[in-house]
């Protein structure tokens, strides 16, 4: 054995490198057991919302329907000049759920004090982007009590 | 020495030091003695003093937060003995265990109250040893390792905030880890790896608890473990003015931990206990409503009192500083705590004038800005009113509905 490649050294990495190979076998499923399953659904989504037209009306302390479960996203459904208008009810700021206030026709967040219009532009306050508007269209049902089929693309 | 005989533990000749000669007592504490190695500790114990001055009242604070924490595990198993953590049965547990199990409204407040007064301990703690400056050399680890364990109870406060799973938690969980989304290039990992999704389910829930039950608290006796370590091999900090007075630290006075020291840490200890005691019978922990995923947030989402600087700075930045697109405030306010943080954790090595005793202006000037700011921005999320009251006053009619009934202002 030349003195460049000496036995002891080149043993040492061996026993060092398979030490660090097991480790890393170890972790490896670890890591992999840590992130997050995959989220439920995500791309193009289309349901029946589940309100009506006629219920969607604030109740008698003045509140808004509470948003519903879109694709695992609160969303929003208001009325804007009799049409329905969906919007995800996320807050852009640090994803609170946002409410529609009927009363001054906005949607405000209860948590930093974010401020959007009916369109989901962000007018005051701390959210840095506009909501996101999805497609609400009237269903089938009697006229003033049709179904709402919301829908976004992928 | 030999071991006890059978007939030496006699009720009546239990008598403590009739005679010079060692009794049964002297017998049975050798027998451990030999054993168990306990001479060490009792060396320890017999050499270990508390400086006398001044300020020695804060010595007290670091043996308050051990009991503390003491409570918070004996108070915190037994309600792990009821509590489920599942999205369907959380909330429903925690209220049987207020409402059903005997003493669980005690035990339930306990452990919230006394996880706050123990968040509220370590901050003065903390802000004593810098006063003191007791972190200079060689005791930077010391400082460190005290810098984690806070770190660590903040997110024990964070985690046990989620597990009754009321609207609240759920909204203050959503915004508290929606804020590590907004770090740069691994925010989007950590607030997967926190929440154990996209959202905040089950699968968070889940994580939150074994972070809180299994985690966290192996992470305190680790570190308790070294801090406690530390404290006893370089001995308690005397103050630089005593120093100069007596000459050396060894000639200030000081006062023998046991018994006399830890006779007066246990007057603290009761006094905490009846004070506990007296807030979770006058001011019982509320549980609020179970929490819907779905439904708008409610007004007054506010977080626990040591998050709401944070919290308060975050809902008054604005949108976009200066209106530049890419500036957002909410990332710009995560960097500024970030720093603030690591600032806070590098104090013994940025007071470059520890070991000579040079005063530290600078230093001292950001720390009194620090703890104004963090007084200032705690009292005033205290005192603000939810903003959901101020539109009400001005009800506006609308002719968006088709059934068109009179809407009425939010209460």
């Amino acid at each position: 054995m030349s003195d460049s490649f000496p036995r002891r050294s080149w043993l040492a990495r061996c026993l060092g490198g398979g030490i660090a190979a097991t480790l890393a076998a170890l972790f490896y499923p670890v890591a992999k057991f840590l992130r997050p399953r995959a989220a439920t659904s995500s791309g193009a989504l289309e349901m029946v919302a589940p309100y009506r037209m006629d219920q969607l009306k604030p109740d008698a302390e003045g509140r808004w329907p509470s948003p519903f479960n879109f694709g695992g996203k609160p969303c929003l459904l208001i009325l804007v000049d009799g049409e329905p208008r969906a919007i995800n009810a996320v807050c852009t700021h640090v994803q609170c759920t946002v409410e529609y206030r009927a009363a001054t026709q906005d949607i405000f967040c209860n948590c930093h004090n974010g401020l959007y219009d009916i369109n989901g532009r962000n007018i005051a306050g701390p959210p840095p982007r506009p909501l996101e508007v999805y497609q609400a269209v009237k269903g089938s049902g009697k006229p003033g009590q049709e179904e709402i089929i919301v829908s976004r693309k992928a | 020495m030999s071991p006890a005989k059978p007939e030496n533990f006699q009720p009546e000749r239990a008598q403590p030091e009739d005679t010079g000669k060692p009794g049964w007592k002297e017998a049975v504490k050798g027998f451990f003695f030999e054993r168990l190695g306990l001479d060490g500790v009792a060396a320890l114990a017999a050499h270990k003093r508390v400086p006398i001055h001044s300020r020695s009242l804060f010595y007290f604070l670091g043996g308050m937060a051990l009991f503390l924490f003491g409570i918070q595990v004996v108070t915190g198993i037994l309600l792990s003995l009821y509590y489920k953590p599942s999205p369907d049965q959380a909330f429903e547990s925690v209220r049987a265990i207020v409402t059903e199990v005997d003493f669980g409204w005690l035990f339930r407040s306990i452990h919230s109250w006394s996880a706050n007064l123990l968040i509220g301990v370590l901050f003065l703690h903390i802000l004593t040893t810098y006063i003191m400056r007791a972190y200079r050399r060689p005791r930077e680890f010391t400082w460190l390792t005290g810098m984690a364990l806070l770190g660590v109870f903040m997110t024990f406060g964070f985690s046990g905030y989620l597990l009754p799973w009321n609207q609240l938690a759920f909204f203050a969980t959503k915004v508290g880890t929606a804020i590590a989304n907004s770090v740069p290039v691994v925010g989007k990992y950590l607030l997967l790896m926190a929440r154990g999704g996209e959202e905040v389910t089950g699968d968070t829930l889940a994580r939150f608890y074994a972070l809180h039950v299994v985690i966290l608290p192996l992470s305190v006796l680790a570190l308790v473990g070294g801090h406690l370590f530390l404290v006893q091999k370089h001995e308690m900090s005397v103050p630089e003015d005593m120093i100069k007075k007596y000459g050396s630290a060894k000639k200030a006075p000081s006062m023998p931990f046991v018994p006399h020291f830890l006779l007066r840490d246990m007057v603290g200890w009761y006094l905490a206990l009846g004070v506990l005691a007296a807030l979770a019978a006058l001011f019982p922990w509320e549980l609020g409503q179970k929490a819907d995923p779905f439904s708008s947030a409610p007004p007054g989402i506010k977080p626990e009192w040591y998050f709401l600087f944070m919290f308060q700075a975050l809902k008054h930045l604005p949108g976009q500083l200066f209106g530049i697109e890419w500036l957002e405030g909410e990332v710009v306010g995560v960097l500024f705590f970030g720093l603030l943080g690591l600032m806070v954790l590098l104090v013994p090595f940025l007071d470059r004038g520890a070991a000579t005793g040079r005063p530290r202006r600078v230093l001292n000037f950001f720390a009194v800005l620090t703890v104004v700011f963090f007084l200032y921005m705690t009292a005033w999320g205290v005192l603000e009113k939810p903003a959901q009251e101020q539109p009400a006053k001005t009800p506006q009619t609308t002719a968006d509905s088709p059934e068109g009934p009179p809407v009425k202002g939010t209460p």
